[in-house]
Formats: structure tokens, C-alpha cells, sequence
């Protein structure tokens, strides 16, 4: 850690260098994320270049956010979208894919030009040195503050996380299980009312008289109608019972 | 020492390759990418911001914790909500015809 420091100091350009290089590496990255044909190498390019954006915050001096970048991002969303291809094979196969036609992309790539350049203009040319301090603020060993802000002062924010995330869960299984439910037959198990595979039902044995009736002649409907009620009774109750 | 507007320029060039990747692409997967690929560099510039302010110090810190802790939430959604477009139309292609006479919850 002390020699890592002294390198620093003795060798300003070390630094710049470091960033340069990050800087380069994240911008093919990310290229490379949105346009490689095949979308498993896409998001193994993405998670590659998650790792490297933890790079900017380790030279930011905040090593927490960059472990936690690095969990989150690149072991995390990566291995999500990896699963979720997994779990689409169309998704894999790129020949399925379309793209845009030239003219969007031409159109995309003037509309993302102009919002970078707009925004490149203002973060260079905007007297940032002016209202933040030139120099690093002296922030070695932050983790300890840093956490302290968190739980100490704003617990409250941990908690609208927690909240946040616990909902997400359940919305997320609570969608995937109604769209199950829809396309789901009837349970019939070996035990319980399920089992039965015609059960006892009053409305059923009442609508179903009316369908017989077309096929048979009047008399017959008749005779097990007035017969009907002195059988009947007896089986709910055997049922009941 | 590397000034914060390096920083803000990396981040704005990340803005601009995910908005362009969420443009033009048609694969929900790739929109996805572009998506997270935005909120990096919305998180990059939110912490060099913070980092070079030296009143904000802490706030943009504990912030950034908080928002890569929804952006995995987010994430998880949207790959739920992708897998349910896979299962009722059988493709995760924005540019591939779906037909909805088909479908029956329409």
C-alpha cells in the first residue's frame, strides 16, 4: 500500500497513464457489448467492461464502490443476462436477429453524437474548478465513514432499498407465476377432493338432465325424474356422510 | 492528477453508446445492455462528481450503494419481463412480426 503511494507521488503520470488506458479498454468494451454478433460474447463484454469501470473508482480512491461494482455488475447483472440467454435458445441464435436499417442507425448515432458532444461540452468547458475543490480531498480509509453514513445517519434509505428490492421479488415471481397459472390444467393428486376425478357436485348433476333430454323421448326423461329425488337423496347423504 | 472533467467525458461517451445502443437496437437482450451501459456511466459520474466535491463527499457515495443496489433489482425485472415475451410471442426480436390475433389475452 506505502510503495503503491510513493509510486504515485513520485510518478504523476502513472495515474493518467492508468486512466488513459481505462478509459480506452471501457469504451471498446462497451462497443464491443452492443455490437458483437454473438450476444453471449456481448454480455461477457459487458461484464468485462463493468470490471474495468471499477477501475475509475479504485483511482477515484473509493475501493468500496468498486468491490461492490464488481459484485453487483459484473458477478451479478452479467451472470443474470448469461442465465437469461440460457434460458432462450432463439436468443442465441443470431442469424434470428434483425437490425436496423442504415438510415436508423445513421439516425441513432447523429442523436447519441450530439447528446455526447453536448455533454462533452459541458464537462470540459463548464469551470468545474471553480465550485469543487482542484484536489482530492484527502479520503484514504473512507469505508469506515462511508458506512457510518449509511447505517448510522440514513438508515432509512437502507430500508427503502430493502423495500424496494423485496418488491421487485415479488413482483418479479408474482409475474412469472400468473403467467404459469394461466397456462396451468387442473391438479389431480392421489389424496384429497383433487383425487376424485368426478367430483360431487350439485350444479352438475342439475345441468346435466337438460342435455339428455334432445336424446331421449319425454316418458323416459320423466319416470327417473320422479324416481330421481328418492335415489338421489340417499347418495348425498352416503357422500356426506 | 487527473481532472474531473476526464471523468465526465468517459462517462458522457458511455451515456452516448448505451443511448445509442437502446436506438437501434432490436434484441431486448442488447437493449438491456445499452440500459446497464448508461447506468454505468450515470454511476461513474455520480461518484467523480462526488469524490471531487468536498461537500457531497459521503452523500454521493452512500447514494451510488443505494442505486447499484436497484439497478440488480431492475435488471432482475427486466430479464422477468423479457422471459414473458420469449413465452408469449416466441421471440425477444423488437423487429421480428408478432401476431396478436393468436394471442388469447389480447
Amino acid at each position: 500500500m506505502m510503495q503503491a503511494d510513493v509510486w504515485l507521488e513520485l510518478n504523476p503520470w502513472f495515474e493518467q497513464l492508468m486512466f488513459i488506458l481505462i478509459a480506452g479498454l471501457v469504451i471498446f468494451l462497451a462497443y464491443a457489448a452492443l455490437e458483437h454478433k454473438r450476444i453471449v460474447y456481448a454480455v461477457f463484454f459487458f461484464g468485462f467492461m463493468a470490471a474495468f469501470v471499477a477501475g475509475f473508482f479504485l483511482l477515484l480512491e473509493a475501493p468500496f464502490i468498486a468491490g461492490m461494482q464488481i459484485a453487483v455488475y459484473t458477478g451479478g447483472i452479467s451472470a443474470l443476462i448469461i442465465f437469461g440467454v440460457l434460458l432462450i435458445p432463439r436468443a442465441q441464435d443470431s442469424t434470428l436477429e434483425s437490425f436496423a436499417s442504415p438510415r436508423y442507425k445513421r439516425l441513432g448515432a447523429l442523436i447519441s453524437f450530439v447528446v455526447v458532444m453536448l455533454s462533452g461540452h459541458l464537462a470540459v468547458f463548464f469551470p468545474w474548478s471553480e465550485t469543487f475543490a482542484s484536489d482530492l480531498p484527502p479520503l484514504e480509509f473512507n469505508i469506515e465513514l462511508v458506512s457510518q453514513w449509511i447505517w448510522s445517519d440514513h438508515g432509512i434509505y437502507v430500508q427503502m432499498t430493502a423495500l424496494i428490492l423485496l418488491t421487485s421479488i415479488v413482483g418479479a415471481i408474482a409475474i412469472l407465476k400468473m403467467d404459469k397459472a394461466e397456462t396451468m390444467g387442473p391438479i389431480i393428486g392421489e389424496f384429497g377432493v383433487e383425487s376424485v376425478e368426478e367430483p360431487i357436485d350439485d350444479e352438475a348433476s342439475v345441468e346435466e338432465p337438460p342435455t339428455e333430454e334432445p336424446l331421449d323421448d319425454e316418458a323416459s326423461v320423466e319416470e327417473p325424474s320422479t324416481e330421481g329425488p328418492s335415489t338421489e337423496e340417499p347418495e348425498e347423504e352416503v357422500g356426506n356422510e | 492528477m487527473i481532472p474531473l472533467s476526464w471523468y465526465l467525458f468517459v462517462a458522457f461517451i458511455l451515456i452516448g453508446l448505451g443511448a445509442y445502443g437502446m436506438m437501434v437496437k432490436r434484441n431486448l437482450i442488447r437493449i438491456l445492455i445499452g440500459a446497464e451501459i448508461m447506468g454505468n456511466g450515470v454511476n461513474l459520474a455520480l461518484v467523480a462528481i462526488s469524490i471531487y466535491s468536498p461537500v457531497f463527499t459521503f452523500v454521493g457515495q452512500g447514494l451510488i450503494i443505494l442505486v447499484i443496489s436497484v439497478a440488480a433489482a431492475h435488471t432482475a425485472l427486466a430479464m422477468v419481463l423479457m422471459l414473458m415475451y420469449n413465452r408469449r410471442y416466441d421471440t425477444v426480436d423488437l423487429g421480428t412480426p408478432i401476431s396478436l390475433e393468436d394471442d388469447e389475452n389480447v
